[in-house]
């Protein structure tokens, strides 16, 4: 289960860590500079970079997915901000001001930003990456270990219950029809479900403590992980960026 | 010289009344072949267990006695630290997928990581157990698109590639078809040979009694009889219901016919044939 997609880009080849360098720069920067023209170069260097990742077309059903909630804060940010005095135009009897379609365009930037710099990420690194690159740079090796389980747990989840689906269903059980009679006939599936998960976790645990899991040493990842060259000049201009506008903010 | 010794070991599952392992004395030399077999719910799960320290550190209970394994003692002995001595193949292969890897290949290395071998040797051991259980056209699949006996096959990839020097497997073919099972047990004979200790349960008396040097039959969480396949099938059990060798079964049959009584039994095809040669007429 996953939303990677794969393509053949520098963005691809990157450090999963260095695109979450990227996401700390592109999250903060237009939050410690709050003006138009910083949140408007975060969300276009993100697109560019979203672009060179072949990726772009993969975030406008997102972005379409916000469109009205982002519509509607420029008709309510701009019809009754508090700070609202210039008129720009108006709609019959609906009022908009400069200020308040001013304040809904920097809060527009910024959520398109953030959500293409979380795309970034996630639409250009398989999940396994990212989670051996944090494994490696310490995080616990448990937790490493049920994140990648419940990427893979979800699908056979999703199997198990059609599987039961069917089965309820073969013995006359009503699983099709109206939302409520799908919502009743949805309780009675929970049970094995729930069951088999949770007789077998305990032999799964036995099962992994047989193959060394809590074993104390330094584990290997079989899995090579390839550097690229541009990941720590990369990384560095993100630290750079984020404390450019720290600078800025006191100074400025 | 002795490489698994049990005293008196005694062994009570949490909230249950009756002894699960029940005064166990026996001791196992290095590189045995050693089968298991007896009804269901005699305790053979349990006795491997207790090999490899899941009893008494994982199932908690009361446990008395002591065993030790390589010269550990295994109740004051880690699991973690048994896992690279002591391995173990469970009857259940889909609770032995880890859940965690994309591929068979990942799968089987996943102990080797965990015991942070070099890169280079974890290649290494995992193509030799591919190889070893016929796993190569399975190695980039999904550990869960595999059928039952694909996946028994995997958790045994993936515990011999650990090179523990000794292997416990339960019930190891029991979701696989004649062909199948029959690779496994070559392929444990083949670890066999090359000095690993090995203690198999099975039900599949033909093939125990082909490969294995002794056999333990327990019974009520007892041991009933530890001796070779040709002694332990020779012996009446009255009360137990254990199923001999076909083999065995005709040659006993035209013996009881004959009012022969004796001590050890052919216990394969090739020892009942010589044996009705030699009694003809
Ligand atoms: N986790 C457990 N908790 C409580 N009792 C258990 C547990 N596992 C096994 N037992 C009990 O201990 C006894 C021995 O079980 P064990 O699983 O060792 O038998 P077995 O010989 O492996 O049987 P089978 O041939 O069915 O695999 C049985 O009476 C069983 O009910
Ligand atoms: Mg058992």
């Amino acid at each position: 289960m996953s939303l990677y997609v794969d393509r053949p880009s520098v963005i691809h080849r990157l450090d999963p860590l260095t695109k979450l360098c990227y996401i700390a720069a592109a999250v903060t920067v237009p939050f410690i500079c709050p003006v138009k023209s910083v949140a408007l170069l975060v969300a276009a260097v993100t697109y560019i970079l979203l672009a060179a990742g072949r990726v772009v077309t993969k975030v406008l059903p997102l972005l379409g997915f916000v469109a009205p909630v982002l519509l509607s804060i420029f008709i309510i940010q701009g019809m009754f901000m508090p700070d609202n005095h210039a008129l720009v135009f108006r709609i019959g009897p609906l009022y908009f001001y400069k200020e308040g379609l001013s304040y809904a365009a920097l809060l527009s930037l910024r959520v398109i930003g953030i959500l293409g710099a979380f795309s970034l990420l996630v639409l250009t690194t398989k999940p396994s990456d990212l989670i051996q690159a944090l494994m490696e740079k310490g995080l616990p090796p448990e937790i490493g270990y049920v994140l990648n389980a419940v990427l893979q747990i979800i699908p056979q989840m999703a199997n198990a219950l059609q599987r039961i689906t069917d089965a309820q269903r073969a013995r006359g059980l009503e699983t099709d029809g109206r939302l409520l009679d799908r919502i009743k006939a949805f309780f009675p599936l929970i049970g094995p479900v729930v069951m088999n998960a949770f007789v077998e976790t305990k032999d799964r645990a036995m099962a992994l403590e047989v193959r060394a899991f809590n074993s104390k040493t330094k584990r290997t990842f079989l899995h090579v992980r390839k550097k690229h060259p541009a990941d720590v000049a990369l990384r560095i201009m993100c630290l750079a960026a984020i404390i450019l506008a720290v600078v800025w903010r006191l100074v400025g | 010289m002795s490489i698994i010794k049990a005293e008196a070991l005694r062994y009570k599952y949490p909230m249950q009344d009756e002894l699960a392992l029940d005064h166990l004395s026996f001791s196992i030399d290095k590189g045995e072949f050693i089968g298991i077999i007896g009804e269901n719910g005699a305790g053979k799960s349990t006795l491997c267990q207790a090999l490899n320290g899941l009893v008494p550190h994982f199932h908690k209970g009361a446990y008395g006695g002591t065993v030790t394994v390589a010269g550990k003692t295994v109740h004051e002995t880690s699991v973690g630290e048994l896992s690279t001595i002591v391995g173990m193949v469970f009857e259940n292969p889909v609770v032995q997928i880890t859940g965690a890897k994309l591929t068979v290949y990942e799968e089987i290395a996943f102990g080797l990581e965990n015991l942070g071998l070099p890169r280079s040797t974890i290649i290494e051991r995992v193509d030799e157990a591919i190889e070893l259980l016929n796993l190569a056209e399975v190695r980039d699949k999904s550990p869960f698109a595999l059928s039952g006996g694909q996946m028994q096959r995997v958790a045994i990839a993936g515990m011999i590639a650990m090179r523990p020097e000794i292997m416990i497997f339960d019930e190891p073919t029991s979701q696989l078809d004649p062909q199948g099972a029959t690779e496994v047990f070559e392929a444990i004979e083949t670890l066999s040979r090359n000095g690993v200790t090995v203690l198999v349960v099975s039900h599949q008396m033909e093939r125990l009694a082909r490969h294995a040097d002794r056999i333990m039959l327990m019974h009520g969480g007892r041991l009933v009889a530890f001796d070779t396949p040709e002694r332990l099938f020779a012996m009446d059990f009255s009360g137990i219901s254990v199923r001999r060798p076909v083999y065995t079964e005709i040659v006993r049959t035209v013996q009881k016919a004959g009012g022969i009584s004796a001590e050890t039994v052919p216990v394969t095809l090739e020892g009942a044939a010589e044996w009705l040669v030699k009694h003809r007429g």
